[in-house]
């Protein structure tokens, strides 16, 4: 019962936790799921957005600007990203290891030091003009309506034209091309559109602990995976609105499965072995379900 | 120079030049349609059909020599910027269509073509309608299956799908690349049947490569043979009618003793 008392104390933090999350997991997706270009750049636009949020914030800029500011730059590291690929021809994943790595240096410039408190600065969660008893309760509900903004935003531009051709070139970048749309506009539009996300999604964490680090992108990304595999899981990714609606519930149900194998004992630093192997599983059960039956068919990305 | 609805001047198209494997795929090749021409493009195996093609679409830049669609110079331009003018069907039905995407999103990427991507609603009600009725000529019965993922489609459904979009908006020049071949006889004859019929109500001006001499004889109104990268002959009018099997498999053969003896 002890295990259970404990999970149930962590529920608002691990929610507020996920909310944030659920933008690097979208992040994660769009790229993979809807362009079919695998990327990791968000390991590096995670803590870019962090660490640009929070010089902003030292900086006198308003919260919500600063966060703005964050979009900007993960944005355009995404872009870099997408051009890198498009116009050398490197493969995606390669391309988002070497602006991960050169993001690294960046952070640490933009910073000026490894780690940067922003305590005493205004945060984007002390809009929120009622007090219920715990700042969790607030971060939930700011970091709720931004997720659910997006969510729906997300949903209506996936509607249009512009949306729709889009994931035409996630599915089919040859006959997209020859429909009259640009494989690269696409790409660099959508690449940037998640590292916009990603770096939200660290803006959102540095206000939310108080504090910018250089290093808090370690990991993020497979824990990102872990949970768009678990949200695929749940609500499936046959049509848009549920392969949008993914990554929020795979954050939330992420985190709730790592809060309880927290409750259970687990200890911390086992988390990233627990979570890589997950993640191995998810990837490798199509591949160990084909040992037996027939080929499934292949999907296809771009190399 | 009087206005074509295609211009082929002097192509050139070399693969892996200065190789071993080096190989001349469109050797000065020549080539005119006036609009609503219909061509019939044969040829043996590497004969440079499909290059050709290619390089009417923008899908591989010209070595050298040029290519004016409507009088408009357009060797320099992207496939992207050509597909207004331009639109294909493939032998392989998967590279037609976006197979993780419904059969409405297809029809309305095939719209595109003609008017960019805006930041409107894509599927309103007046454009499902529209697919309706457009895929309902094809008696597949795919109008009442728009939410369909293209992917669950036949292999035939799918070039039927890609037959229709391909032909909406009335392209100024249609390009058909063995778009029957990889279809059971029964399914090629209806997605034959179909090309033959947009192509006729539109008058779109069209190239269609093919390996049925049967074809080549009963549609089109030009035979246009290619070898070895060029125009070996071109057969419209009363010549064309006068066509038999026989004298265009002549011609198949003449080149291959040509080959026999340069051996
Ligand atoms: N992408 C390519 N890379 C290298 N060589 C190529 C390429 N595409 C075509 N070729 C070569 O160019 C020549 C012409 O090929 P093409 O595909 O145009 O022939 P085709 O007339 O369409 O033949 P088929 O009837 O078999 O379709 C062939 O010798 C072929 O090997
Ligand atoms: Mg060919």
């Amino acid at each position: 019962m002890d295990v259970f008392n404990l999970f149930l104390s962590l529920v608002p933090v691990t929610l507020a936790q996920s909310l944030i999350l659920s933008f690097v997991v979208l992040a994660v997706m769009i790229p993979f799921r809807i362009l079919s270009f695998p990327d990791l750049t968000s390991e590096g636009s995670y803590p870019l957005g962090g660490c640009v949020c929070a010089v902003a914030l030292l900086a006198g800029i308003p919260p919500l600007l600063a966060l703005a500011l964050a979009a900007a730059a993960g944005f355009l590291a995404g872009v870099v990203t997408a051009v890198i690929h498009l116009r050398f021809r490197i493969h995606t994943l390669l391309a988002g290891i070497l602006v991960t790595t050169m993001l690294y240096s960046i952070n640490l410039r933009v910073m000026g030091k490894a780690n940067l408190p922003i305590f005493g600065e205004a945060k984007i969660y002390d809009f929120f003009p009622f007090d219920l008893g715990s700042i969790n309760y607030t971060k939930i509900i700011i970091a709720g309506l931004f997720a659910l903004l997006v969510f729906v935003m997300l949903n209506l531009w996936f509607r249009t034209e512009r949306g729709i051709a889009m994931r035409a070139v996630g599915s089919n970048p040859d006959m997209s091309e020859a429909q009259g749309i640009s494989v690269w506009k696409a790409t660099i539009g959508g690449v940037g559109m998640a590292g916009a996300f990603a770096a939200i999604g660290g803006g959102l964490m540095v206000q939310s602990q108080g504090f910018s680090d250089a290093n808090m992108g370690l990991g993020i990304l497979i824990n990102a995976l872990a949970a768009l595999m678990i949200g695929e899981a749940l609500v499936g990714k046959q049509t848009i609105t549920r392969q949008l609606a993914a990554p929020f519930v795979g954050a939330f149900a992420y985190y709730q499965l790592i809060s309880l194998c927290l409750a259970a004992g687990l200890p911390p630093s086992d988390l990233k072995i627990a979570t890589g192997v997950f993640v191995l599983l998810m990837l490798a059960g199509p591949e160990l379900r084909r040992a037996k039956g027939p080929r499934a068919a292949q999907e296809a990305f771009r190399e | 120079m009087t206005e074509h609805a295609l211009n082929v001047i002097a192509a050139r198209k070399t693969f892996f030049p200065g190789t071993a494997d080096e190989k001349i795929a469109l050797n000065d090749l020549s080539l005119s349609l006036a609009a609503g021409d219909f061509g019939i493009i044969i040829g043996s195996n590497g004969a440079g059909k499909s290059t050709m093609l290619n390089a009417i679409s923008g899908a591989l830049p010209l070595d050298s020599g040029q290519v004016l669609i409507n009088g408009q110079d357009v060797t320099r331009t992207s496939v992207d910027r050509r597909a207004k003018h331009v639109a294909r069907v493939f032998q392989d039905p998967m590279k037609g269509t976006a197979a993780s995407m419904t059969i409405a999103e297809n029809m309305l990427l095939a719209e595109m073509r003609q008017s960019p991507a805006t930041l409107h609603k894509g599927l309103t009600k007046a454009r499902r309608d529209r697919y309706r009725d457009l895929l309902a000529q094809l008696h597949l019965g795919l109008e009442d299956r728009l939410e369909t993922q293209v992917s669950l489609l036949s292999g035939g459904q799918r070039q039927s799908l890609s037959l229709v979009m391909a032909v909406s908006g009335e392209p100024d020049l249609l390009l058909l690349d063995e778009h029957t071949a990889a279809l059971d006889p029964r399914t090629a004859a209806i997605v034959l049947d179909a090309t033959m019929r947009a192509v006729e109500a539109l008058k779109l001006t069209t190239l269609m490569v093919t390996h049925n001499m049967q074809h080549a004889i009963d549609y089109g109104t030009r035979i246009i043979m290619l070898d070895a990268g060029r125009v070996k002959s071109d057969i419209s009018g009363a010549a064309k009618a006068k066509c038999t099997v026989q004298s265009l498999v002549d011609q198949f053969a003449h080149k291959s003793d040509h080959m026999l003896l340069g051996a």
